[in-house]
């Protein structure tokens, strides 16, 4: 061929962003068989694109038992590549659960078909407090909790770090007055995917609200990563985005 | 991020969408992104043609293209209503290009795409032996890929573009079912859903000559699809095919 692997050239221009993605599952699931992986293969894949770190949650424990997903991710260590994303439950054992593993990030399911439980703070408060008391960084999709209920959240809890998942790429309209009213909360980029959409963000509020997300293993990292990489925006802002905020956040967590 | 290798895309857009604001989409505007990324040739389709005005959007088409002769090639698009317009834009603006292409727009325009009001369009796409680009949903009653089979065999002389492939998991499958068994059809990768591995098993299945490169440029980000080529498990020159010849190849300008 006349150029160097175009998957070659494309890794090169990740390969010193030190990603770290904030959306990814991990293990066997019901629903995405096909696609999914288990940790070897993810961790591979991972590597094909360069990415360093990722924020993981399990699909066991969101598509079965919460605890027995925490206790899967407990096997995959600490300190390591996989950082654990906890799925919490409004209930006490749950939050003594939170008390006794400290997680330094939650991923919620509200769905009728996954946990079952309403993000209303009638029933989800006492978790949301525990959150906030302890910056865990909070991660839920737009899907799971919707606008309305967002506002609530956050109306009620001002200091719990809240990673919005998948925004879709319709969002701006909801997404832009609550980014200005609400200091605390945060969205990935994986499905934020519009035309010239992240530069855009990044020119009117800066870089330090987005982090990246792949959405792995549903959907290939190259995609939301060459949005970022191709973005017009100062290698300043890109490294943010691709995982300074992320660590930040975490780092934040006081389990 | 740029490709070296310069991009031919099936599935652009000119203008803006009511839903979620737009980001650079004026005509320099977009030539500035179309040189950043290497995207050489972009087919487009009016949006306002999409949404509410097909003889107004085309005459912004046949601009773009007296304007960037060098890099736009026009699509006429059509709506079944009011009865007879389709045939009188198909004929307006054939200068676009020849054989025509043709977009069509089922899910907007409320339309079913194998409807007796689509009929003299696909009779003329038939004689002329056009390229007719047509939205596809996962299993939608107006526009699910399945629709196209039929269609794609009694109107064997049109070459059909499977606009977006049916964008979701399940609607990239129905897109592989139907290039399975007709050969007239091709794969558009156009969409915000970028399922991992699905790219793979197209070229397993059909082969990486009727897959093609699409980006719905200025809708979505464009790097959404280079990302997901330029990473695929498929080989360089496989990558080279769906990027730039054989989108060519149709327009009948390889070499």
């Amino acid at each position: 061929m006349r150029f160097a692997s175009l998957a070659e050239l494309f890794v090169r221009e990740i390969a010193d962003w030190h990603v770290f993605d904030a959306n990814v599952r991990v293990g066997p699931s019901g629903v995405h068989g096909e696609l999914a992986l288990e940790t070897g293969e993810l961790l591979a894949e991972m590597d094909r694109f360069g990415i360093e770190k990722a924020l993981v949650s399990h699909w066991t424990a969101e598509e079965y038992d919460a605890r027995e997903g925490n206790r899967l991710l407990e096997t995959l260590g600490r300190g390591g590549r996989l950082v654990r994303a906890w799925a919490a439950l409004p209930d006490q054992d749950s939050i003594g659960e939170l008390v006794a593993d400290r997680p330094r990030a939650v991923r919620l399911h509200f769905a009728a078909q996954k946990h079952n439980f309403s993000p209303a703070v009638w029933c989800s408060g006492e978790l949301y407090a525990y959150l906030q008391d302890h910056s865990v960084l909070t991660l839920v999709t737009l899907e799971d909790i919707g606008w309305e209920r967002l506002v609530e959240v956050l109306n009620n809890f001002s200091r719990l770090p809240i990673l919005l998942l998948e925004t879709g790429y319709r969002a701006d309209r909801y997404l832009f007055p609550l980014l200005r009213r609400f200091s605390n909360l945060y969205f990935d980029t994986s499905t934020y995917v519009a035309h010239r959409q992240l530069e855009s963000f990044v020119q009117r509020f800066g870089s330090e609200r987005v982090v990246f997300g792949s959405r792995l293993p549903l959907y290939t990292p190259g995609a939301a990563l060459a949005i970022l990489a191709s973005a017009r925006i100062p290698d300043a802002d890109r490294m943010k985005i691709a995982g300074e905020n992320l660590r930040r956040l975490l780092e934040g967590a006081r389990p | 991020m740029r490709c070296p290798i310069p991009i031919a895309d099936c599935h652009g857009h000119l203008g803006v969408h009511p839903d979620f604001p737009a980001y650079q989409c004026t005509l320099p505007e977009m030539i500035g992104v179309m040189d950043h990324l290497n995207l050489q040739v972009l087919a487009i389709t009016s949006t306002r043609a999409c949404y509410t005005d097909c003889p107004a959007g085309n005459a912004e088409v046949a601009r773009a293209l007296e304007q960037y002769p060098a890099r736009f090639r026009g699509y006429i698009t059509v709506n079944p209503y009011p009865e007879g317009q389709a045939l009188v834009e198909l004929e307006q603006w054939k200068h676009f290009h020849w054989p025509p292409l043709i977009k069509l727009h089922p899910a907007l325009h409320q339309y079913p795409i194998h409807g007796p009001g689509y009929r003299p369009v696909w009779d003329y796409a038939n004689q002329t032996g056009a390229l007719v680009l047509v939205h596809t949903w996962d299993s939608d009653p107006l526009c699910s890929p399945l629709l196209l089979l039929d269609l794609a065999r009694e109107f064997s002389r049109t070459r059909i573009i499977i606009g977006h492939s049916g964008v979701t998991w399940r609607g990239y499958h129905q897109a592989l079912e139907v290039a399975t068994q007709a050969e007239n059809t091709f794969l558009d990768l156009t969409g915000s859903q970028s399922h991992r591995t699905i790219l793979e098993k197209m070229v397993a299945q059909v082969g990486a000559e009727r897959i093609l490169f699409g980006s719905d440029l200025p809708f979505l980000d464009a790097a959404i699809t280079l990302g997901r080529v330029m990473t695929a498990r498929i080989s360089d020159a496989h990558k080279e095919a769906i990027l730039r010849t054989n989108f060519l190849r149709l327009l009948g300008e390889e070499g």
